[in-house]
C-alpha cells in the first residue's frame, strides 16, 4: 500500500485549525467552490459520483450540439443561408446553454445533496427539447422552401 | 488484484464517463477541424490540436481521479474530489461554443 494518502502523519501539532465537523480526512484543504462545500454534510459518495457523471453527460451534449451547428454551416446544409445560419445558431446557443447547465446544475445538485434537500428540477431539459425541435424545423424549412 | 470499493462500480463508471467524454471531444475536434480547415486553415488545425490535447488530459484524468477516489474511499469512506476540474471543463466547453458562434456569425456576414 505505497499509494496511500499521506494525511495520516499530521497528528502532532495541528491544534484546532478550524472546522472539523464533517470531514476530518480532508486535510483542511478548502474545496472549490466554497459555495457548495461550505454547507451541509458529505453526501453518499455514490451520489456525488452520479452527479459527476451527469455533469459529463451534459458536457458531451454540449459538444454534440456545437459540433452539429458548426457542421451545418461548414457543409452548407441547407443551402439557404438564412435558414442554415439560424439553425446553426440555435444549435450552438443550445450547446452553450448545455455547458452552462453542466456546471450550474452540478453545483445545485451537489449543494442540495449536502443540505439533504430535494434535487433541483431539470429546467434546461425543456429548453433543450424546444430548441432542438426548432433547429430541426429550421433545417427542414431550409430544405423545402 | 483488489476488489472494487462499491458493488455498483460507481467509481469505475465515472472513470469511463471521463474517458468517453474525452473521446467525444477528440471526435468532435477532428470532425470540426476537417470541416473548417478549408476556410480557417492554420486556425482550424491549431484548435483541433488543442481539442486533442484536452481529450488526452481528460483520459488521463479518468485514471487519476479513479485512483484518488478509490484510495480515499478505502481510507476514509469519503471522496477527495471537488469542482475545480469540472469548472475548467465547463469553461472550456463554453469557449468552444463561443468560438463556434463566432465562426457561424462570421460566415453569415462575410461569405
Amino acid at each position: 500500500m505505497s499509494s496511500g494518502r499521506a494525511s495520516g502523519g499530521n497528528g502532532d501539532s495541528v491544534d484546532d485549525e478550524g472546522s472539523d465537523e464533517n470531514q476530518g480526512s480532508d486535510g483542511g484543504r478548502s474545496r472549490f467552490p466554497r459555495r457548495v462545500y461550505a454547507v451541509g454534510n458529505e453526501p453518499d459518495p455514490r451520489f456525488s459520483l452520479a452527479n459527476e457523471r451527469t455533469f459529463l453527460a451534459w458536457l458531451r451534449t454540449s459538444l454534440a450540439l456545437v459540433a452539429a451547428g458548426v457542421a451545418l454551416e461548414a457543409l452548407g446544409f441547407p443551402q439557404s443561408a438564412g435558414f442554415r445560419g439560424a439553425a446553426a445558431f440555435v444549435f450552438i446557443a443550445l450547446g452553450l446553454a448545455a455547458a452552462g447547465r453542466a456546471w450550474f446544475g452540478w453545483m445545485a445538485t451537489e449543494s442540495a445533496m449536502r443540505r439533504n434537500s430535494p434535487l433541483p428540477a431539470p429546467a434546461v431539459g425543456f429548453l433543450l427539447v424546444i430548441g432542438i425541435a426548432t433547429g430541426v424545423l429550421l433545417v427542414a424549412f431550409g430544405l423545402i422552401l | 488484484m483488489t476488489a472494487p470499493v462499491d458493488p455498483g462500480l460507481q467509481v469505475e463508471r465515472t472513470s469511463l464517463a471521463w474517458t468517453r467524454t474525452g473521446l467525444a471531444l477528440a471526435l468532435a475536434g477532428a470532425v470540426v477541424t476537417r470541416l473548417t480547415v478549408d476556410r480557417l486553415g492554420a486556425v482550424a488545425v491549431t484548435l483541433g490540436l488543442i481539442a486533442v490535447v484536452c481529450a488526452v488530459a481528460m483520459a488521463a484524468l479518468a485514471g487519476v481521479r479513479y485512483r484518488r477516489a478509490t484510495a480515499s474511499l478505502r481510507h476514509s469512506g469519503t471522496l477527495p474530489n471537488d469542482g475545480t476540474v469540472l469548472a475548467l471543463a465547463s469553461a472550456s466547453a463554453l469557449a468552444v461554443g463561443t468560438a463556434a458562434a463566432v465562426f457561424v456569425v462570421w460566415g453569415m456576414l462575410g461569405a
